[in-house]
């Protein structure tokens, strides 16, 4: 593919070393990897499996080996691509012809932005039980609109806390959906 | 005719004002849904699946009808005016469409893929109504091998034809798969990969799934590439009247018809959706376009906005939308992401779609028919005279815009089960497809994977243990090679169509890796 040419070489231009380190373009390795592990965990709980007596022959175990080969396949499969063709191709290109194009190109990962989302969201996960739903939803989204770069601190907030009652309002008042209460419990 | 009455008590049905309040509320939310850069008409389903728990089972499904069409419209709205398709369906609209929008001719351009979106619907869900019968003959002679076929047929069409890289999409395969396996066996009653934790028993549940991946996935790919200035803003909008001039009409109109020929076939048939259909119709009016231009008869539009191409593609990813409900319907078989998540949607009002829901959902069934032709119907007159105020969501500021998807996404979760754990695996497998996105692997397989997994799994165990151990069940009949010989021949000429664009790719440009393979 022509794409395969350009990448590495855009990657090298900015004047410094002339060989890209040996993981350029290869960091789907991961992914590999990760696909082997889900592989080998299912091959092994697969033999751990208690099969009820008195089951049809293709029992429990017999569709997990069937995914378990086939993932590994697959996992291996894509570890060889990866090696021996690095900088995967532009498929962005191909995909939306006459889309940017760029947008969806390798983009280097905002990982302080990221950081700061899947955060916000873990604290969320952990405090909604515990201090309900009002408060936490209101600093999930407080949270999230900080880290995409919304920097008016006080009108966030109170658009926060606005976002989260209403919807309170709407499917718990409303539908009769079930949402912890917390420790603002007693208030409503 | 049996089918005219059905059909007619589908509408006296639909028709009461509850539900034709809820299909109202399905389009708008839906549109509206859509409209967000990014999010298309599957998302838009998935995320409002917990409104829909305290509905009666056909005011839920009336609602997901609205949603799902209103999605579509609302998404290929985005693809005019921003550029930001969110689906598959509106990518191919995105070309020409926003090229139109650039020129000043946005209101035509929605216009255009308002009626053509309309005259696919209006014509697919007449044929699923009047070929339902047809469809569940063939479903009743269908037995577990058939069955089997048929989603091997989904599995390899959804992820090796379909996708750019087959082993990508084979990846997203096994994904699936692995994650359709936790839980309690339904053959043995066998507790598989639950590492003992009580919740994981019933499995995974669709709408944490669905949501994780394509909600809370998106959320964190636009926080993992915010940097890069994202493709939001320089939005187009521009007043004026969405009349089509008779010179438009004049090229549309055949246009329309030919995208809507080209979507039908591929709803029925599990093909990843509308994607292959809207660039065939695409390409189709492109070929059709340098051809009159060369015969003098008209002129070539394409690259700078061509009316046909945001017609022919809206026509067809609508037409898809139509027979994949029939599909869904007829033979329980979902052919798309969105059809995937209808499907769990039965499951949870404990219906499996099939020929027994014509049986015994019989009222259900019309209503929703019929309900499908009243929200096209709703959706034309929403968009025709109001796409330009659909834009107007646009200026909601882009981190709102995400922080309220995610807090509608954890809502959604949560609500479904009031489960924890659901939250916890939210996060994490919206990490997954944050991964899954930075390396171009499909999306779509998975949910076609979790939701068709067991019952691929549960018909070739049936299939054989009635052949005793013998392979051979698994293509004995008519229907099963069939079905096996469409899929071999539907390879063959993606893999002759792909060996010859890279011939023409390596001609291009000189081959860099001789020794590949």
């Amino acid at each position: 593919m022509s794409t395969d040419a350009t990448t590495p070489a855009r990657a090298t231009e900015p004047d410094a070393p002339p060989r890209p380190p040996w993981w350029q373009g290869r960091s789907e390795l991961l992914v590999a990897a990760l696909v082997l592990g889900i592989a080998g965990f299912i091959a092994v709980q697969t033999a751990a499996i208690p099969v009820p007596t008195g089951t049809e022959p293709p029992g429990p175990r017999f569709f997990p080996t069937l995914v378990a080969v086939f993932m590994g396949a697959v996992g291996l499969a894509l570890a060889v691509q990866v090696v021996l063709r690095p900088a995967r191709p532009a498929q962005a290109a191909e995909q939306a012809p006459g889309a940017d194009a760029a947008e969806d190109a390798p983009v280097r990962i905002d990982w302080r932005c990221l950081g700061i989302v899947v955060a916000t969201m873990t604290v969320f996960i952990a405090i909604l039980q515990p201090v309900g739903w009002l408060l936490s939803a209101a600093l999930l989204f407080f949270g999230i609109a900080y880290a995409l770069g919304s920097r008016r601190l006080l009108f966030d907030a109170v658009l926060s806390l606005t976002f989260s009652s209403l919807i309170q309002l709407a499917f718990v008042a409303g539908l009769g959906l079930n949402l912890p209460a917390g420790i603002l419990g007693g208030i409503f | 005719m049996d089918v005219v009455d059905n059909l007619m008590a589908g509408f006296a049905n639909a028709l009461s004002p509850e539900y034709l309040f809820l299909a109202l509320v399905g389009v708008v939310l839906g549109t509206a849904v859509g409209v967000v850069p990014g999010l298309g008409s599957s998302m838009a389903v998935a995320l409002l699946l917990p409104v829909t728990f305290h509905l009666d089972p056909t005011g839920a499904f009336i609602m997901f009808a609205g949603v799902y069409y209103g999605g579509l419209f609302g998404d290929s709205t985005a693809a005019i005016l921003m550029n930001t398709p969110g689906q598959a369906s509106a990518i191919a609209t995105a070309i020409e469409g926003h090229k139109m929008a650039r020129r000043g001719r946005a209101p035509q351009a929605l216009a255009t893929a308002a009626i053509g979106a309309f005259i696919g619907a209006i014509v697919s869900t007449a044929l699923v109504a009047f070929f339902s019968p047809v469809i569940v003959e063939l479903a009743l002679r269908f037995g577990p091998a058939e069955y089997f076929a048929l989603t091997v047929f989904a599995f390899v069409a959804t992820s090796a034809v379909v996708s750019n890289s087959a082993v990508r999409g084979l990846i997203a395969l096994g994904i699936g798969l692995a994650i359709s396996m936790v839980g309690i066996d339904s053959l043995s009653g066998a507790e598989r990969f639950t590492l003992g934790v009580p919740q994981l028993f019933e499995g995974f549940s669709i709408i944490t799934v669905t949501v994780a991946l394509l909600a809370v996935g998106e959320v964190f790919h636009v926080a993992a590439t915010a940097h890069a200035g994202g493709g939001v803003g320089g939005s187009l909008r521009r007043a004026g009247t969405p009349w089509l001039g008779r010179a438009d009409l004049r090229r549309t109109f055949p246009a329309w018809m030919r995208g809507t020929l080209f979507g039908l076939p591929f709803g029925s048939i599990p093909a990843g959706g509308s994607e292959i259909p809207t660039f065939l119709a695409f390409g189709a009016e492109r070929k059709l376009a340098a051809r009159r231009a060369r015969r003098g008869t008209g002129e070539d539009e394409f690259g700078n906005g061509a009316i046909e191409g945001v017609a022919a593609p809206e026509a067809a990813a609508s037409a898809t939308a139509g027979t994949a409900m029939g599909t869904l319907l007829g033979l329980g078989l979902p052919t798309s992401a969105t059809a995937a998540i209808m499907l769990a949607a039965f499951q949870q009002y404990g219906m499996q779609p099939g020929p027994l829901l014509f049986e015994r959902n019989a009222d259900l069934v019309w209503a929703l028919l019929a309900s499908l032709f009243i929200g096209s119907v709703m959706l034309l007159i929403l968009n025709l005279p109001f796409a330009p105020l659909w834009a107007k969501l646009l200026l909601v500021p882009k981190p709102y815009m995400y922080a309220g998807i995610a807090v509608f996404s954890s809502l959604g979760v949560y609500a479904a089960a009031s489960s924890m754990v659901d939250l916890w695996l939210m996060l994490i497998l919206g990490l997954v497809a944050l991964m899954m996105r930075r390396f171009d692997i499909p999306l779509a397989p998975v949910l076609i994977a979790v939701v068709l997994g067991p019952v691929a799994e549960t018909e070739l165990r049936r299939a054989l243990a009635v052949g005793q151990g013998d392979v051979s069940v698994l293509v004995d009949g008519g229907i099963t090679l069939g079905i096996y010989g469409l899929l071999l021949a539907i390879g063959l000429v993606v893999a002759v169509g792909r060996l010859r664009a890279r011939r023409a790719a390596g001609r291009a440009a000189p081959p860099v890796e001789a020794g590949r393979g």
